[in-house]
């Protein structure tokens, strides 16, 4: 308001003085301009005509080279916020002729008939009003880069305007970016000292990364024979630090044993296999226990549970079968379903407190087996009892995410780092990872020698149901492989035959429905009804020649876990009938 | 054993139990841990009782509420009701302390009316059908043997009349039959969490179902009633009829047991303000549960007696005898211990240290001396706190600031002469008669050993002073009366003329509040010492935050991160820190892992595993033909370890390659 008041002063003194030409004219336009702006009091209209303006490029050249010193950004930004009632007094600009002359001949004149035109005839769509705020937003973004260039021409105020910007399409301007703002050259190394989040959006950039379209030979590639036997004749270089690590974590036990009677639970993080240390702290413990009241010099010994969570299958039930042998007695009748055996378990060991609390070792507590929904509440539950001393060790990097503050509560948890680097042996089976990280779990029957032994094994119809299932995947993947071709290019860098980059298939539609399949075997007469199609199945499914998936729509997919050249290779054989 | 899924441990038979015995000959950095260990469960259960209390205080009056709600409901079920009695529990944004409320609630309930109390929470009710099956279990406390999904099979619990589905509510009416119970609570313990479709079918199903039996509903809210409310449709919300019961917040309750424990008078053990800093903002900005700040509490008290060898000289009646002589050479190497004997030696009483440094019984004399003197410094610090805070309040100055705060500050020694104080001492000095009596018989309460003031005398003073007026008396100090006078448009003789007439009786006050006001300062100026100063505040105090933080806040993906970027740091070996005195470059002594992992941080979202194996084999391998396979098994093992730990994740963007999911420094 303030800004509008004192506008009008001026004007009022411009009527009394009109030597200012030249601050006149620059008041002049948007006078005019209100009256437009009051017949259309939408926020269309507004933008519109903010777009139009905001321009800095155009008008401002313009007005720039009619009043010369004028010509800043900063009287166009006025017109936006001028208000229609104020100006309603100012109907006839009350300038001499040859002022209105120049202002009509001005830009910034056309540019708001222009826009009295577009809001009269209504034309001003949704869709134009957007776009002209795409532009806009452009502007602005594009601003900085164009700063450059703005600074040089308007020094010489000759430089010739390029058109409105109502003519220009969509996107930014061809030339910006790369002449204001000389493009950084792309190094392969990230630059340092980036702020965590800026690294972030370094990393995710759109079209960041390029990579090359090598691939490892399927030779390279150890299986689980070679590996071990690579492994056997390796010596870890730094066996004498890894075992100072693990004695330094040992002296640490009777402190974790003192937390523990203090009703504390214990998580163990930190990068390299903790099996070493808990094991130990198991010894460690029960040779205590052994030594302390209700052992000592009986025969009965101490029971401390022992939960491999990394092992395949791990289930809260068998966590709760084990934890009820240890505690109770052998004759009771145990609830079967695994929530109703935990409040078993727990009404149990409250009516029948031992002497001391059970010692449950959990290894990977985070492990894709116990992670899901039911399990990191239910051992909450358990670590929650007085009479359970939980000791679980934590592999993965985000594993407290697994908890809610609630559940956090419950655990009573005391972490504590226990990097030992030692290797993953009984956690991971390392070649299946690799295989499975970079797709080729088709290795693990054996390769194709393998899928040959089999199928000679098993009879005619199922060598039949194999070939339709491999001849329709890369069927599909021809398909699939035309939308693709930028990866059929073969590189430059590949090297032999079995460096041809393999015809990649969207997720989606990896692989054979299990309708169509069904169909071409019924048709192929490779089997008669589902059932005899299902035991054929189940047959490949046990020996992992194929594999099933649900897709995003719900239908089951079945596909031959091979890469193209070796369902190439499996093709010719079952063509050939080499089985 | 390690692929075995779960088993129970059985130790190996070939024991060597002989590393074990070697160590007793050697020094035994635990000593007396078991006398220390004794202390602090002494003095961890009185702390415990006084938490105990307070949690117990903290939400009786709630409870009572909604008791003396649910009996009252109870009681007028005579005659029929058109909507089910509610009570809308707003328990606040803290979900941990849900839990336990809701248990210390179901038990006074069941204590004090006759009736059936559940809590169903969001996890175990999925749908009406399994939210009823729960319900009937928990009402009726039917334990279901069989354990095949026989959903929908008709149990025989009912000789008479058809048969009924397990998850009918006639089995709910046939037990309140038999039982009698005044009214079925039923407790939604996270209302918000339960689908609101649910939540209108129960209420419709409890309410068609209220003729028969005594539904009460309790709905644990987090945000705020209004948005229940919101949630509800109009239908619904007709069927129920409600009141709104406030928990105490959990900050509040926070506030209370700081009070209990911390700032307590009768602490023998107290925790430094960095530790309480970090405890008190920690509860402020992460977790705000109760229970979280009892276990740092506790592990502080743990870690203090656990691994502090003087401080088994906390224990009550020590005697000479006792200890061990690395107690008295702990002692003397405490910093406060120097500090104390250089100050002596400056003062020019070299014998008495040399005394000190030579016999541990003199040493044992000045130990139980200065801890029960330090012991009261602190209780008197502790206690102006309280005081402090207790001005404030009783004079409502503003901003108030909480008793846990003015504590802390207190304790790091830099509440003396601060703006805190002095701005409260202003205001005494300031104070009308009227606020004077509040002020004193709030600080009534206050008096005890460590408050020395004689608040009675000037308490008499007072009163009769006040006999004989009607208008509050003033100070000379108070603003009001000048401020009086320059509204009137007067001269200054005016205002030189009021100042003069003082009266008597304002005087002799001027002076009550003078005398009060120093009094005071003195006793503040005493009491507000910096307790790190004291001869054995190591003793008396605790303040390490080192395993404190570690064990509460772990880090642990920095830990992993900082393992595999720079495995130097935890292996401290002299081969891996660098190549040719660039310790940026890779080499090739890392663990395979952590190369793998510098060159996963080198690049973009996409990894060709390819490309990353050359690079790999360029750095780790020996450009032996023969050795390859040993390279590739090391970095096929790098690579699963990657993918196991949560790094990499398979692509299908393009053959070969991985993607990165991880960021550093993240």
């Amino acid at each position: 308001m303030v800004g509008t008041k004192r506008r009008r002063d001026e004007d009022d003194t411009d009527e009394g003085t009109p030597r200012k030409l030249r601050a006149r004219i620059t008041d002049e336009a948007p006078d005019e301009l209100g009256p437009l702006e009051a017949q259309t009091p939408s926020r269309k209209g507004r933008t519109q005509h903010l777009a139009e303006n905001g321009t800095p490029r155009s008008i401002l050249k313009k007005t720039g080279l009619i009043d010369g010193v004028h010509g800043t950004p900063k009287s166009t930004r006025r017109l936006v916020f001028e208000t229609p009632t104020k100006s309603a007094n100012h109907e006839t600009p009350n300038g001499t002729p040859t002022i209105v002359r120049n202002a009509d001949r001005s830009a910034r004149r056309k540019s708001n008939r222009r826009i009295l035109e577009r809001t009269l005839n209504g034309a001003g769509s949704d869709e134009e009003a957007t776009e002209d705020e795409d532009i806009l937003a452009e502007h602005i973004l594009g601003e900085e880069a164009e700063d450059l260039e703005q600074a040089g021409e308007d020094s010489t105020h000759e430089v010739p305007v390029p058109d409105t910007p109502s003519k220009r399409g969509r996107g930014r301007p061809k030339g910006s970016g790369k002449v204001g703002r000389p493009r950084k050259a792309r190094s392969p190394t990230p630059p340092a000292e980036l702020p965590p989040h800026e690294e972030y959006f370094w990393q995710n950039r759109p079209g960041g990364t390029k990579t090359s379209n090598n691939t490892l030979s399927a030779q390279s590639l150890l299986n689980h024979d070679e590996y071990f036997q690579a492994m056997q004749s390796y010596e870890d270089g730094h066996a004498l630090e890894m075992h100072f690590l693990q004695e330094l974590h040992g002296r640490a036990y009777h402190q974790w044993m003192f937390e523990l009677d203090e009703g504390f639970n214990i998580c163990l993080y930190g990068y390299g296999s903790k099996r070493v240390i808990t094991e130990r702290f198991t010894a460690h413990l029960y040779r205590h226990l052994l030594e302390s009241a209700p052992y000592q010099g009986t025969k009965k010994t101490p029971k401390i549970v022992v939960i491999n969570g990394y092992s395949a299958g791990t289930t809260m039930k068998d966590v709760l079968m084990t934890i009820a042998s240890a505690m109770v007695p052998a004759g009771l009748k145990m609830p079967n379903q695994p929530a109703a055996l935990l409040d078993f378990l727990l009404d149990h060991l409250s009516t029948h407190p031992s002497a001391h609390p059970l010692p449950v070792i959990l290894n990977s507590i985070d492990s894709p087996y116990l992670r899901k929904s039911p399990a990191p509440s239910m051992l909450a539950r358990l670590a929650a009892h007085p009479s359970i001393n939980l000791v679980c060790t934590a592999d993965t990097l985000n594993f407290p995410l697994l908890w809610d503050v609630g559940l956090k509560t419950q655990y009573k948890l005391l972490f504590h780092d226990a990097t030992t680097f030692a290797t993953y042996d009984a956690e991971i089976d390392t070649v299946e990872t690799v295989n499975d990280l970079l797709g080729r779990s088709g290795r693990r029957v054996g390769g194709r020698d393998g899928v040959g032994f089999v199928l000679r094994s098993l009879p005619e119809q199922a060598r039949g149901l194999f070939r339709i299932l491999v001849m329709e995947q890369m069927a599909l993947s021809l398909i699939e492989g035309a939308d693709f071709e930028q990866y059929d290019e073969p590189t430059a860098t590949a090297k032999s035959k079995k460096m041809v980059p393999v015809k990649n298939v969207p997720e989606s539609s990896q692989g054979v429905e299990y309708r169509v399949l069904y169909h071409k075997a019924v048709e192929a007469f490779v089997c008669t009804s589902e059932v005899s199609f299902r035991t054929l199945l189940k047959e490949f499914h046990d020996h992992q020649m194929i594999e099933s998936r649900k897709d995003a729509m719900g239908t089951e997919r079945l596909w031959v876990p091979f890469r193209q050249e070796e369902l190439e290779g499996l093709a010719e054989d079952l063509a050939r009938e080499a089985f | 054993m390690e692929h075995q899924r779960c088993y129970i441990y059985e130790p190996p038979e070939t024991e060597e139990r002989a590393p074990k015995r070697q160590r007793t000959g050697k020094f035994n950095p635990q000593a007396q841990l078991s006398e220390r260990l004794q202390t602090y469960r002494d003095i961890w259960a009185q702390q415990e009782e006084r938490i105990q209390d307070t949690l117990e205080g903290a939400d009786s009056a709630t409870q009572d509420k909604i008791v003396n709600f649910i009996s009252a409901s109870a009681s007028s079920s005579g005659e029929t009701q058109f909507a089910i009695p509610t009570a809308l529990i707003v328990a606040g944004p803290s979900i941990a302390s849900h839990g336990p409320f809701f248990e210390r609630l179901g038990r006074s309930i069941t204590d004090d009316t006759n009736s059936v109390y559940v809590v169903l929470t969001s996890g175990e009710c999925p749908n009406l059908k399994t939210l009823l099956k729960n319900l009937i279990k928990k009402v009726t406390s039917r334990v279901e043997d069989e354990d095949e999904d026989d959903v929908d099979r008709p149990s025989v619990s009912s000789r008479y009349g058809p048969k009924l589905l397990n998850y009918d509510l006639g089995h709910v009416q046939e037990w309140q039959k038999k039982t009698c119970a005044a009214s079925i609570v039923v407790a939604l313990q996270d209302s918000e969490a339960f689908d609101l479709g649910l939540l209108v079918d129960m209420v419709d199903l409890f309410h068609s179902w209220l003729d028969r039996l005594p539904f009460v509903l309790l709905f644990g809210i987090a945000t705020s009633a209004e948005s229940f409310e919101e949630r509800l449709a109009g239908n619904s919300l007709r069927y129920l009829e409600g009141e709104k019961f406030d928990v105490t917040q959990s900050d509040e309750i926070i506030e209370k047991l700081f009070t209990a424990t911390v700032a307590n008078t009768d602490a023998r053990l107290r925790i430094g303000p960095n530790l309480c800093h970090r405890m008190l903002d920690r509860q402020k900005d992460h977790v705000q549960n109760t229970q979280d700040f009892c276990d740092g509490l506790k592990y502080a008290y743990m870690s203090h007696f656990y691994a502090s060898v003087p401080s088994v000289f906390l224990k009550d009646g020590i005697a000479f005898e006792d200890l061990a002589a690395d107690a008295f050479e702990a002692v003397r190497n405490l910093p406060s211990f120097r500090r104390w004997v250089e100050e002596k030696l400056e003062d020019g009483q070299a014998q008495d240290v040399r005394q000190l440094l030579d016999s541990n019984e003199s040493l044992f004399d000045q130990i139980t001396q200065h801890i029960k003197s330090g012991q009261q410094a602190l209780s008197n610090l502790s206690h102006s706190t309280h005081v402090l805070a207790g001005i404030r309040e009783a004079l409502r100055m503003s901003p108030s600031v909480r008793l846990s705060s003015i504590w802390t500050r207190a304790a790091s020694g830099e509440l003396n002469g601060s703006p805190l104080v002095r701005e409260t001492m202003l205001s005494i000095k300031k104070i009308p008669s009227d606020k004077l009596v509040q002020l004193l018989a709030a600080m009534n309460e206050l008096e005890s050993d460590y408050f020395s003031i004689d608040l009675v005398s000037s308490q008499q003073r007072l009163d009769s002073l006040l006999k004989d007026t009607d208008a509050p008396l003033r100070t000379q100090h108070d603003v009001r009366n000048d401020s009086l006078r320059t509204t009137v448009v007067a001269q200054k003789v005016l205002l030189s003329k009021h100042k003069a007439a003082l009266s008597e009786q304002d005087k002799a006050y001027s002076d009550l509040v003078t005398r009060f006001h120093d009094e005071l300062d003195a006793y503040f100026t005493s009491s507000l010492i910096d307790p790190r100063t004291l001869f054995l505040s190591e003793i008396l105090m605790y303040d390490l935050k080192s395993p404190h933080t570690e064990v509460f806040q772990p880090k642990p993906r920095f830990a992993v991160e900082r393992a595999l970027a720079s495995p130097h740091d935890y292996l401290g070996c002299d081969c891996c820190t660098g190549v040719d005195g660039n310790p940026a470059a890779l080499s090739a002594t890392q663990p395979a892992t952590a190369i793998v992992y510098q060159m996963y941080l080198e690049s973009g979202t996409l990894i060709n595993v390819s490309d990353l194996w050359s690079a790999f084999n360029a750095i780790a391998g020996d450009g032996v033909e023969e050795n390859e396979p040993k390279t590739m098994a090391l970095f096929q093992r790098a690579l699963a370890e990657l993918k196991y730990l949560g790094l990499v994740k398979p692509s299908r963007k393009k053959p070969d390659h991985i993607s990165k999911i991880m960021w550093k420094g993240l």
